[in-house]
């Protein structure tokens, strides 16, 4: 058999689903739910299998994949690792007298990541079977995968029904992305395309996952949760060709890990391997986020806005605290300059905002005091987008009590709007309480306006859009 | 080339001595004082004389690897006497504390005249590789750790990306009326060094530290290259 595409994890006509159950509560009974009701709408056929239930969740139980008479490209395997050697001999004949059975998900924990040998074996003569065959196996010990355009989702974490965009996230940790993709939810924070948690990557690994998603059209950002990979060289040579064709966020865990040489030489003794993660990293234009807020959003920023041209931001503030850590932030990083505003911009500015109001003083910087009104932070927003001697807007605001949310959202959106598509910059907006206004940033959100709660978040997102501006213009 | 590694590696030794160090560098283009191995006190002051003072003496012997600690280096010798006695000085020392070591004599080198200290490295990792790592130079590379690395192959524009991440980059540049150093060479240098690297396999880590930074060059003034199978 022919070695099946990775396309069978995100575009499988039917899903089968070894070990599913019909418990309210259990994980495996979330899992079909899940699986259900993200595929409403899609031409994809749920198949629990479990041979001692008839019917799970509205929906034929079947004793076998073997069974099945509809295609079925992607198997979830969660049953008991005692399992594992029958299960994968069941997918090889089904791939061998059926020709699909392509992608298989292995949630079932109790392999190699048990530091046993008996635990690496099993795992290894379990793949081998399945790979064989042509199936690509992804896990085992992950949660799967999810595509939120095609309708499929694995796991048992993940709410379904997240909004569609284009950040793709790949993770060695199935609970870290869960959490971080329920945390956004609510708030519409992340426009997904595709999830793949890869769990002990016996088979498709992390390098294989980003080179797919690369010439993924839907994808427009691939963030990255790494804990190692054994060919790091490979990872950082596929990742160095990714980049230049869409942004990749990395965060790296054991940052702490200290090198394995045996050092003879002062090299050797302080070459640890996250040292050299970190200039592999820089070489590859990989985007590495130093923390687990910087990761979430810088991924997301790229998804809903455009890389900026260059490193002239423009700050609209109407908090001066806030602006100045913010300013702060951004000098930490030492990617961004100030936007120098000419004269004739700050007539404009002056004209519509209050006398009191700060224009300029530092150039690139203009607060507009408390007395503002939507039409002002529309116009003003206006003319930043109009200037072409400024990259990027961060807009920093307390989101006044007295303004309707509705009403405010939508100034700044039709602020942002009134230039043409070719001229748009990013613009990230700072709600300082963010949660206080909900109305308004699910507004802003789900018309891809990202908006954060703290003005050092956005400085740093906004420092990496720049650099990944530098890297893309760079001289090889 | 070949053959200078597969002699010590023959010889049971874990890093090149330093004349064949140096033959190495010069194979890539790495360029280190002019020096000598002299066996006695005077044929390393006459060596001395004919290369000019200043000279540094060091300790030539395959059983020293921290020739520093030993008491093995003598640096800023200007003329005959001080040579002679730098001789004296360093046999004392390291008879003492290295009363086994074969000592086969001793390095005459050009002494350099100050620069920018930077350290450039090499070494292969497990998971990597052969990479190049660039950095502040000198005994405190541990303390500071003002350091980066790349994966060689280098290109000259991303060494000097690499040397621009690191906080000796300033000094580099120039400071408090400091000529900026020729970041060119240093930039050939790093590449230089990730191909020597890639094409001996034997050669498991490289050190040169420090390498001193002028307006017009610079000098790899140690080179401790470690090898293997």
């Amino acid at each position: 058999m022919s070695k099946a595409s990775l396309n069978d994890f995100f575009e499988p006509r039917g899903i089968a689903i070894i070990g599913a159950s019909a418990k309210p509560g259990a994980p495996n009974n979330q899992i079909v739910k899940f699986a259900i009701e993200e595929s409403k709408g899609h031409d994809i056929q749920i198949y629990p299998i479990n041979p001692r239930t008839e019917e799970i969740e509205g929906l034929k139980a079947y004793r076998s994949i073997l069974d099945i008479e509809g295609p079925v490209d992607l198997i979830l395997m969660a049953v008991s690792s005692k399992m594992a050697m029958s299960v994968a001999e069941e997918v090889k004949r089904r791939r061998q007298e059926r020709g699909d059975a392509g992608a298989v998900a292995i949630i079932t924990a109790g392999f190699k990541e048990q530091g046993t040998e008996e635990g690496e074996r099993l795992q290894n003569e379990m793949i081998a079977v399945m790979t064989a065959a042509g199936s690509r196996v992804i896990g085992p010990n992950c949660q799967g995968v999810i595509d939120v355009h095609n309708g499929v989702n694995t796991t048992f974490s993940v709410t379904p029904g997240a909004l569609k965009g284009g950040v793709s996230i790949v993770s060695q940790s199935g609970a870290f992305v869960a959490a971080f993709l329920r945390w956004a939810k609510k708030q519409n924070m992340v426009a997904m395309n595709k999830l793949i948690t890869l769990g002990n990557m016996a088979d498709v690994d992390v390098t294989e996952m980003v080179e797919f998603l690369a010439e993924d059209p839907q994808t427009k950002s691939i963030s990255v949760y790494l804990e190692g990979t054994p060919n790091a060289r490979k990872f950082i040579e596929t990742a160095k060709k990714v980049t230049k064709k869409k942004p990749v966020v990395v965060i790296k865990a054991g940052r702490s890990e200290m090198g394995k040489n045996v050092a003879h030489s002062h090299t050797a003794s302080v070459a640890g391997n996250d040292a050299i993660y970190d200039g592999a990293f820089r070489q590859a234009g990989i985007l590495r986020a130093y923390s687990v807020d910087e990761f979430y959003h810088t991924g997301r920023v790229f998804d809903k806005m455009p890389v900026p041209k260059g490193d002239r931001v423009a700050i609209l503030t109407v908090v001066g605290g806030p602006s100045t850590i913010c300013v702060d932030a951004m000098a930490s990083r030492g990617q961004i300059r100030l936007a120098h505003f000419s004269e004739e911009l700050k007539e404009k500015l002056r004209a519509v905002l209050s006398p009191f109001a700060n224009v300029g003083s530092p150039d690139g910087y203009v607060d507009m005091t408390a007395s503002v009104t939507p039409q002002m932070h529309k116009e003003c927003i206006r003319y930043l987008m109009e200037d072409d001697s400024i990259d990027a807007i961060l807009f920093i605001t307390t989101p006044p009590g007295f303004m309707d949310e509705t009403e405010f959202a939508n100034a700044l959106m039709e602020g942002y709007r009134s230039v043409d598509e070719s001229k748009r910059k990013p613009l990230l907006s700072v709600l300082l309480a963010g949660n206080a206004s909900p109305v308004c940033r699910n507004i802003l959100e789900t018309n891809n306006f990202p908006t954060f709660e703290f003005p050092d978040t956005a400085a740093i997102c906004l420092s990496n859009m720049v650099r990944y501006r530098k890297y893309l213009d760079q001289e090889d | 080339m070949r053959q200078i590694i597969e002699e010590s590696l023959a010889k049971g030794l874990n890093r090149l001595p330093e004349e064949a160090a140096e033959k190495v560098c010069a194979a890539y283009g790495i360029e280190c004082p002019p020096s000598v191995i002299a066996a006695g006190k005077e044929e390393c002051i006459s060596a001395a004389e004919k290369m000019g003072f200043p000279v540094v003496l060091k300790i030539y012997s395959p059983d020293i690897s921290h020739k520093s600690d030993a008491g093995g280096v003598a640096v800023n010798l200007q003329t005959r006497e001080e040579t002679g006695k730098a001789f004296d000085a360093i046999m004392k020392s390291v008879s003492e504390k290295y009363p086994d070591a074969a000592i086969a004599g001793m390095e005459v080198q050009k002494m350099m005249p100050p620069g920018v200290e930077v350290i450039i490295g090499g070494l292969r990792n497990d998971q990597f590789g052969p990479v190049v790592m660039f950095g502040l130079g000198g005994i405190y590379i541990e303390v500071f750790r003002d350091i980066e690395f790349r994966l060689a192959p280098l290109t000259m524009a991303e060494a000097r990306r690499q040397i621009e991440q690191t906080r000796v980059y300033r000094l580099l540049q120039g400071v408090r009326g400091n000529k900026p150093c020729d970041l060119d060479a240093l930039c050939r240098m790093l590449v230089n060094t990730g191909d020597l690297l890639l094409e001996n396999e034997e050669i498991r880590e490289v050190d040169f530290n420090p390498v001193l930074c002028y307006e017009d060059r610079c000098v790899a003034v140690d080179a401790r290259i470690v090898i293997g199978k």
